[in-house]
């Protein structure tokens, strides 16, 4: 799970996705408008997705009941961990087993009071923040200099440096770790924030995503700017930046993502118990037999921010997905 | 992505003028931060794992240059053997039930209706989810009195913990990649199964093409490149199955769910056996280029 973003971008930076978007046609450009996630429409005066389909299409009365019936089971397989985990984390002390402890009756809160007073909960969860908000924020500058540059900017070893970038996507995160940690240790940067967070800056996916955004940016309007006589960081800044927010909200949602629910690699740099994250710190609970409504305690504080920042930027999610691998 | 190889050059640009030094200079200037940190964390230790695997390196001791002789060692580890059996096997149960339930997912949302976005959301919501926190929940669910257990039991089968019973705890924690992977699988469908014309399904209609008629001979055409792409995206991630099995057997029972990439954190995190870890990712490495060779050469051919 820790990888979505990382494949999900590495879909498009990797050799396979050139072969599987070149293989189909018609695959590529107009997603902005036929979105598989189409905003709401209406007000735009765009037909609702639903009415696009065609009559003869659609399935009739038996195919719709089928339909509903699978979609109703597939629903249930999927929701059922989340409601087990809010329930039962709500439960504590009762006895574990069905069919009474999934009812929604006799809750109490007092697990969640445990785990946050008796266990480091607060403080992985203030790590957990840092690693993600400081490693969005560095990566989305990063990526944006650097992809502005090999988009727009002819300089020597401009392709060179390109494809080394990409070159790496195939290698396996696991291999670049091992050295990573050894590297860190040297430094002194095992059980420090920066430790943890600098390695992970450099996002190759990340710039790649930037450059093929922005090359697709007209080239006159910072030709314009630069007559009116900006400054090369003006132009960046208060030209380049504004025409990047969609993708810096993609970019960012997903890298964010991938930070939270990162479990390697903060395993490996937070030795001590002040240095986990929420991921790690749920994976030592478990292993400290903690009882289980206490450690679902800590999953569902774990999972509420990420549920929220689903709902508000389920757009964003879903873009990255498709737009990156699908796109090409 | 073909456009990729083409240059974005200015043709009408004069090579050496002052302007142009300037631009080279504003672009290396752009690019540094970004290329030194790609250098230091990704280029440089991603050479430094492969040679590493050439060498008996631990921490704090002089290092020697041992040629194959950790990849001779690996011959005769049965741990090594077990572990790539593991990741093998894991991954031959997964990869395909996730496609196929990628498939099944992405067929049934396919056109819209109404509330079909918010089962899209749903399906989604296990691939934003942590496999670690989605674990904690399926360790319960896989117990003995789980409900796993009692759903096996309305079939007829004994109810007991899945997750302690070597021939089973593959399966288990497959079930749980399959749950946490398929709405990412189903997106990538989606997105392709838009572009399939709709002139052509209607055409098939007007003849008297079925719904299986349909999705055979004009639907899963279409679908092809996709399902190969899921394919080596979903394998080369089964390949480095770790999370799950971390929390929820920790590698048992009897090693029966001990991966690849738990015995390269063993390895090197738990007997700093460094120089050993690295050649089980050199392995790792190996098995993911083969995948992506294979996928070449299978699409290539297709062309």
């Amino acid at each position: 799970m820790a990888n979505v973003t990382a494949e999900a971008v590495e879909a498009q930076a990797g050799p396979d996705s050139r072969g599987a978007a070149g293989a189909a046609p018609g695959a590529a450009g107009d997603r902005t408008t036929r979105g598989v996630w189409p905003r709401r429409a209406g007000r735009a005066g765009r037909p609702r997705e639903r009415d696009t389909v065609p009559r003869a299409l659609r399935p009739g009365p038996v195919g719709r009941i089928v339909r509903g019936v699978l979609l109703a089971v597939a629903s249930v397989v999927t929701v059922f961990p989340f409601y087990a985990m809010l329930v039962l984390s709500l439960k504590p002390g009762a006895a574990v087993s069905l069919p009474g402890s999934l009812l929604p009756w006799h809750l109490s809160g007092s697990s969640y009071g445990t785990v946050l007073d008796a266990q480091d909960v607060p403080r992985w969860l203030l790590n957990t923040v840092i690693y993600s908000v400081v490693s969005v924020v560095g990566v989305l500058v990063l990526s944006s200099l650097a992809g502005y540059a090999f988009a727009k900017k002819r300089f020597r070893g401009r392709e060179t440096m390109f494809w080394s970038f990409l070159s790496m996507v195939m290698v396996p995160y696991h291999v670049t770790m091992i050295p990573t940690f050894i590297m860190m240790a040297k430094l002194g940067g095992v059980d420090t924030y920066w430790g943890l967070i600098i390695p992970t800056l450099a996002n190759a996916q990340a710039v790649f995503l930037m450059r093929q955004f922005i090359r697709d940016l007209p080239d006159e309007m910072f030709e314009a700017a630069r007559l009116d006589g900006c400054g090369e960081l003006r132009i960046f800044v208060s030209i380049v930046l504004p025409l990047l927010k969609p993708i810096l909200a993609t970019l960012g949602t997903f890298v964010f993502l991938w930070h939270w629910n990162d479990f390697l690699w903060p395993l490996v740099m937070g030795q001590s118990s002040d240095m986990r994250t929420l991921t790690v710190g749920i994976a030592s609970l478990q292993q400290q037999q903690v009882p289980l409504s206490q450690v679902l305690a800590g999953s569902v504080i774990a999972f509420v921010p990420i549920f929220a920042a689903y709902l508000a930027g389920q757009r964003y999610f879903t873009e990255g997905v498709t737009g990156s691998a699908v796109k090409g | 992505m073909a456009a990729v190889a083409e240059r974005t050059t200015r043709p009408q640009k004069n090579r050496r003028g002052p302007h142009a030094r300037r631009e080279a200079r504003i672009g290396l200037l752009f690019v540094l931060p970004c290329f030194l940190l790609f250098l230091a964390f990704r280029f440089g230790p991603g050479v430094a794992g492969l040679v590493l695997g050439f060498t008996d390196y631990t921490i704090g001791d002089t290092t020697h240059f041992t040629g194959l002789e950790n990849f001779q060692r690996m011959v005769h580890d049965p741990l090594f053997w077990s572990s790539l059996r593991v990741t093998v096997v894991y991954s031959v149960i997964a990869v395909p039930f996730t496609v196929l339930a990628s498939l099944a997912l992405a067929l049934l949302t396919r056109r819209a209706f109404r509330g079909s976005r918010l089962f899209r959301s749903v399906f989604f919501l296990p691939v934003v989810t942590s496999l670690i926190l989605a674990s904690t929940v399926f360790i319960w669910i896989f117990s003995t009195k789980g409900p796993w257990s009692d759903l096996m039991g309305l079939l007829g089968l004994p109810d007991q913990s899945w997750l302690t019973d070597s021939a089973l705890v593959l399966p288990a924690i497959a079930l749980v990649g399959i749950w946490s992977r398929c709405g990412y699988g189903m997106l990538i469908l989606l997105a392709r199964l838009q572009d399939v014309p709709r002139e052509l399904e209607e055409a098939a209609l007007m003849d008297g093409a079925g719904p299986w008629q349909r999705f055979r001979h004009i639907v899963a055409p279409q679908l092809r490149p996709a399902f190969f792409f899921l394919a080596v995206i979903e394998t080369t991630n089964s390949f480095q199955i770790f999370d799950a099995i971390y929390v929820m057997t920790g590698g048992g029972p009897a090693n029966a769910s001990y991966s690849l990439v738990y015995q390269l954190y063993d390895a090197g995190f738990k007997y700093s056996d460094l120089g050993y870890a690295s050649a089980l990712g050199c392995v790792l490495f190996v098995m993911t280029v083969v995948v992506a060779l294979v996928q070449r050469l299978v699409l290539g051919k297709e062309k």
